[in-house]
């Protein structure tokens, strides 16, 4: 029988570690101890295992999207900061208006993509797969998720979360409406479902990092949230055409995504947002005055709702939130935003029917819907019983 | 502070100790190597820290191989770890101004990786309610060889506890030493060396018998 000291005399021999007394005290035991030269030798087979394994190249695509996303250096060159100065002396007096105006825009982008996430985060694995039962199918489930396909006692009725739910009528009004199933069998929301962007933003961590945090569910929670995308201003704006347009275009998206954007709320980043030809270029852009010269626009700015939730405490930790800015960085919420389905279901009455309902407020402030959001194997419980509940 | 005599394929300075001078004896090599490691990393953050952004496409060439095979072996699944090292890379930027460089950067990134990585199965563990157990199968023909084994070391590796799995991937894929290990983890050697005998004692175990 071995000793402790001998094991571990032989496993620091295979890691390289001995002394070289120690090495020659390996050697003696192995002449001596065929025992101990069993061990040796399986150990040596579990360490060659690892040496026969190779090192895999990382997605090409790596390097670019984490420079991509990277925040300005955190502090600039004394030339180029004084450089910065100077452009910013100049420009900030004569842009203070239009700043106060973009952000408005910047953040009403983002609330208008927290809307979607919300949606996302419900139906993240619904329709389910064509290998799974379920109504409606030709959709296959985003790839990181094959191979943990639930169990049919998963998605039963048995799950106490899912009865809470259903025994609740608001949500079995929201369910059984003609609006639910309209989105459900919607064209624009089958295609946005299985987009290769909608399915990078759900499987992706920041996603997950978000909807799992804090100040994203009190956000969710909020009154002010919650009127103020039932408001008819705001129902109105995310259908406006030209808001449509503005969030599709190459420049909103540039200045979405700009490394200045992404630490929006430092005044010297917000500074260098401004000064930037990305910004220019949305100013320039016809979308983007449409959108401000709109009824609707000023009429949401207005809005007391808007205003308790730009100065709400989760929104801010929300917006400053290193996941969500990750998010609305990535090059897939880009092609999401871009995407010709999701703006289709944007735009669909029975989407904004769905949002500005009683009943989605509901199931948006309650526990179970931030269950939801975070297990799939809920989701995808809730939306079979929701199809169940339709037919 | 003990050496591993083993070459290090893509460890922290793999690079850089390839062209190093070889009239020195092994521990003051190693030492050597890696003070001038640690040096052109300090050289890159301080570039990144004055504005030079060319400097953060320096350090993700450096290490983001390294941190994702690192992910890769602590996930056994290739989007994950590229999400976990992408994360990892955005953390390490943000928090740059925050980082001391008196201490190793590679013992940050390193960190970084092997603690964002347990997260992500902590959160797996929570969406996914049901998963099969890893197969270990025994040793035999295969008709590709490299797969096989492939498959065979990221089946062995999640059978192993998390933390465990952590020393035997800085161990056996990054082949740092037990220091090195004790450095990232924030552990004392002892436990890493606890962790690597037990883990390696369970992985002997399963792969003779080539058991479920």
């Amino acid at each position: 029988m071995l000793s402790q000291d001998q094991i571990e005399l032989i496993h620091q021999e295979i890691d390289g570690a001995n002394t070289p007394e120690g090495s020659a005290a390996f050697r003696s035991l192995m002449e001596h101890d065929p025992e101990a030269r069993a061990l040796a030798a399986e150990l040596r087979r579990v360490a060659g295992l690892f040496s026969q394994a190779g090192e895999r190249e990382p997605p090409p695509m790596l390097k670019r999207a984490i420079l991509d996303a990277l925040p300005q250096p955190a502090r600039a060159s004394p030339r180029a900061s004084l450089r910065w100065a100077a452009q910013a002396l100049r420009l900030v007096t004569e842009r203070m208006e239009e700043a106060i105006m973009t952000k408005k825009t910047v953040l009403i982008g983002s609330a208008a993509a927290a809307i979607v996430l919300i949606i996302a985060g419900v139906v993240s694995s619904w329709p389910p797969g064509s290998h799974e039962a379920g109504t409606i199918g030709g959709v296959e489930q985003a790839a990181r998720y094959h191979g943990r396909a639930m169990t049919e006692a998963d998605v039963s009725l048995k799950n106490p979360e899912i009865q809470a739910l259903f025994q609740n009528d608001e949500v079995l009004q929201l369910v059984r409406s003609e609006a639910f199933r309209q989105v459900m069998d919607n064209q624009a929301f089958r295609q946005l479902v299985a987009s290769d962007a909608y399915r990078q933003i759900v499987a992706s961590q920041a996603y997950q990092q978000l909807i799992a945090s804090q100040a994203y569910q009190q956000l969710l929670a909020s009154q002010a949230y919650q009127q103020l995308i039932a408001s008819q201003a705001y129902r109105q704006m995310i259908a406006n055409q030209a808001f449509r347009d503005m969030a599709a275009s190459q420049a909103y998206q540039q200045v979405m995504a700009s490394q200045a954007y992404q630490q929006v709320a430092a005044s010297q980043a917000y500074q260098q947002l401004m000064a930037s030809q990305a910004f220019r270029n949305l100013q320039a852009n016809q979308a983007y005055q449409q959108v401000m010269a709109s009824q609707a626009y000023q009429q949401l700015m207005a809005s007391q709702a808007y205003q308790q939730l730009m100065a709400s405490q989760a929104y801010q930790q929300l917006m400053a939130s290193q996941a969500f800015q990750q998010l609305m960085a990535s090059q897939a919420f880009r092609n999401l935003e871009a995407n010709q389905a999701y703006q289709q279901m944007m735009a669909g009455q029975a989407y904004r029917q769905i949002v500005a309902s009683q009943a989605f407020r509901t199931l948006q402030a309650s526990e179970t819907f931030r269950s939801l959001a975070q297990n799939q194997a809920l989701s995808q419980a809730f939306m079979r019983e929701a199809m169940r509940t339709q037919n | 502070m003990h050496v591993l005599a083993r070459g290090n394929p893509f460890g922290a300075g793999a690079a850089d100790r390839a062209d190093a001078p070889t009239n020195l004896c092994p521990s003051e090599l190693y030492l050597k190597e890696t003070a001038a490691a640690d040096e052109q990393d300090r050289a890159l953050v301080r570039r990144y820290l004055e504005g030079q952004r060319d400097a953060a496409g320096g350090l993700v060439d450096r290490y983001q191989k390294r941190l994702f095979n690192v992910a890769l072996r602590m996930l056994d699944n290739a989007q994950d770890a590229e999400d976990v090292t992408q994360t990892v890379f955005l953390n390490a930027f943000l928090k740059l101004r925050t980082y001391d460089p008196r201490y190793r950067f590679f013992s940050w990134v390193y960190r970084m990786t092997v603690n964002e990585s347990l997260n992500v199965l902590k959160r797996r563990r929570r969406i996914v309610t049901v998963e099969d157990e890893p197969d270990i199968q025994a040793p035999g023909a295969a008709p590709d060889r490299a797969a096989e084994v492939e498959d065979r070391v990221g089946k062995a590796l999640m059978c192993l506890k998390p933390d465990d799995r952590a020393v035997v991937v800085l161990r056996h894929f990054v082949a740092f030493s037990y220091e090195e290990i004790a450095d990232v983890l924030e552990i004392p050697v002892r436990t890493v060396k606890s962790r690597l005998f037990t883990a390696r004692e369970r992985l002997r175990l399963a792969l003779s018998e080539g058991v479920r």
